[in-house]
């Protein structure tokens, strides 16, 4: 067994350890360290700026980890991004689809890139065109309704099946009901084996994750079960628990 | 060659969908000929002269005919000075105000020297403040006083020079200006739109979501050139197209070769704002370095205003990185002296060899980012 193996041992698809960025003298991401098992859903917390997104580019190689480091199926980020970028699925916060392309086009888009077939991609439009209708398939993305947008957009997010799907604040700008829906679709997606980070400064949403990572100023102040941590600290609301951690790590 | 297709797709779709900045990427290079086309002129065409004859004989006048009938000259006698002032020192003010372009003194003696054959003078002074102007005005004068003087003696039966203007017989500064227009503006044009492209990506975040596919790096650099090809091709005919009716600028030469340098020089273009853009952070980064490095060195320093020779030997080397260095030597050999295939072999393949070489900067520089992360 190499030292890789031994890291995915134990069920464990994704593993952090001190994971570190800084930029210059500031530093975003201060030694974390997680798991993550396969088929699990890991909701990761933490106001804006706390290093949710920094933390998911150093996984996905955009940004260059400053020290320790992150394995994701025994394969080491820094050295192995190559083959890594095979199995996970990204979509980012800031941008998931091109607004002059419509739908339909969005998704030939990042079909074609992904090397799949033309049959494959006809599959695709195909599905998609049995959950959404053609007329709002076939507008300029600019024009579709945020919620129909958000549900394109991971849907071309999931489009060449990957094992690991990072999803980073999928849930912001769009409204309560959207966002139950979105997390029918996440659950599902963990029906069928798949593994999923969630970042979100949404409290009410960290209930439906498997476990949470609690971050703030670029450390992890909690993790555990959402229901078991809030009963550990006698609460009932995921916003209590919050307040009274990030409260603790301030004045601590 | 799938993946690169997806990409050169979905960038033809962008750009045919935003006819705003396709407009203005196709009105610029027309407003931009219209404009420099109509104001650089090297060609004087009012050198506007004060004469103050003292002499007042028949052969000061016959020189002042010389003058006032040449149609570059418009003349006007000075006999007396404004209020106490002189002739000459009414004159040194109109040159100062830029009325007049210079003042010609004829001594009094002028006439009678001759007679006598005793060397005779005439005093001019020219605006020297644009030395271009003040260098064309002394041509100018020498050419006339020449021709009087030869007149005067005869020398016209001893020797005559015949000249003949070879390419450009008329010696029209616009039928060289304005090549060396499209020149800049071709190149301007092609290295913003892919400068603009790339960075657009980068600002709007989907340059991440390209990096984490599986896209390899010379296939994002190619699928982002490619289709704009056809947008700078066109956009170049159209400049050409537009420069020759406007300014009825001659085309002696073949239209294949035309068609092909500038595809060539188009390419070069494109490929030089990818390289641009894969160092700058936004558009208006991109925007400005793009202006910056397309339009100073290929007005400056490509032959396009300043005769190659005549720059310092460190700006003449510097003139052998720009790219429209060459392509001018292309478009006004084609334009006005018809040349064929065999003469542009190397400017040719330098420009390819630029291409070459901005590509595989642009990919490299790419795949250091992604590999590197921030």
């Amino acid at each position: 067994m190499t030292d890789q193996d031994i890291r995915s041992v134990g069920a464990q698809l994704i593993t952090a350890r001190n994971l570190t960025k800084k930029f210059g003298d500031f530093t975003a991401v201060d030694k974390i360290n997680f798991n993550i098992k396969k088929g699990e859903i890991m909701g990761f917390l933490g106001p804006n700026g706390a290093g949710k997104t920094t933390t998911i580019k150093m996984m996905t190689g955009l940004f260059r980890i400053t020290s320790g480091d992150v394995w994701i199926k025994g394969l080491e980020v820094k050295k192995d991004i190559n083959q890594i970028k095979k199995f996970i699925g990204y979509m980012s916060q800031k941008f998931s689809l091109y607004p002059l392309l419509n739908a339909y086009e969005n998704i030939e888009f990042w079909g074609g890139v992904s090397g799949l077939s033309r049959k494959v991609i006809k599959e695709k439009k195909g599905l998609i065109s049995n959950e959404i209708p053609k007329e709002i398939l076939n507008q300029q993305v600019k024009d579709i309704p945020p919620g129909i947008k958000q549900r394109i957009a991971l849907f071309s997010c999931l489009i060449s099946d990957p094992e690991i799907i990072l999803l980073d604040e999928p849930t912001s700008g769009v409204d309560p009901e959207v966002r139950r829906n979105f997390w029918t679709k996440i659950y599902e997606l963990k029906k069928q084996g798949k593994t999923i980070l969630v970042t979100t400064h949404n409290l009410d949403e960290a209930e439906y994750a498997d476990r949470i990572l609690i971050i703030h100023q670029g450390r992890i102040i909690l993790k555990g079960e959402p229901s078991e941590l809030m009963k550990a600290r006698k609460t009932d609301s995921m916003e209590n628990l919050f307040k009274r951690v990030v409260t603790n790590h301030e004045t601590n | 060659m799938k993946r690169i297709k997806a990409v050169v797709l979905k960038e033809a779709f962008h750009i045919l969908r935003d006819p705003k900045s396709l407009a203005i990427l196709f009105l610029l290079p027309v407003v931009m000929i219209l404009v420099l086309g109509y104001s650089l002129s090297f060609d004087l065409k009012n050198i506007e002269t004060v004469v103050i004859d003292y002499s007042q004989s028949e052969l000061s006048r016959s020189l002042i005919q010389k003058f006032s009938h040449n149609q570059t000259y418009s003349v006007t006698q000075m006999v007396k000075g404004e209020g106490s002032q002189s002739p000459e020192e009414t004159a040194e003010e109109m040159l100062k105000s830029g009325e007049i372009k210079q003042f010609i003194i004829i001594p009094q003696d002028f006439s009678s020297r001759i007679k006598k054959g005793l060397i005779s003078h005439i005093g001019v002074v020219i605006d020297g403040s644009d030395s271009n102007i003040a260098n064309i005005v002394h041509q100018y004068n020498e050419m006339l006083t020449f021709g009087f003087i030869s007149e005067l003696r005869d020398l016209k039966d001893i020797f005559q020079i015949s000249t003949k203007l070879y390419f450009n017989p008329e010696n029209k500064s616009v039928f060289y200006i304005i090549p060396g227009l499209v020149a800049v503006i071709m190149i301007m044009i092609s290295a913003l739109l892919t400068s603009l492209s790339v960075s657009r990506e980068k600002e709007t975040g989907s340059i991440e979501l390209l990096f984490i596919s599986p896209l390899q790096s010379h296939e994002i650099v190619l699928g982002k050139t490619v289709p704009y090809v056809f947008i700078a091709l066109i956009e170049g005919a159209l400049i050409l197209a537009f420069a020759r009716v406007m300014f009825r600028i001659p085309f002696r030469g073949n239209l294949w070769i035309l068609l092909v340098f500038s595809l060539v020089y188009i390419v070069t273009g494109l490929s030089l704002g990818i390289t641009i853009s894969t160092m700058a952070s936004s558009q208006k980064v991109a925007m400005m370095a793009t202006l910056l490095i397309t339009l100073l060195p290929s007005i400056l320093l490509s032959g396009f205003i300043f005769p190659l020779d005549s720059l310092s030997p460190i700006l003449r080397a510097f003139s052998y990185i720009v790219p429209a260095t060459y392509f001018l030597e292309v478009i006004r050999g084609l334009i006005l002296k018809g040349a064929g295939w065999k003469h542009f072999a190397s400017q040719g393949l330098i420009l390819i060899g630029f291409s070459v070489l901005f590509l595989v900067i642009a990919s490299v520089k790419f795949s250091q980012q992604r590999k590197a992360g921030k």
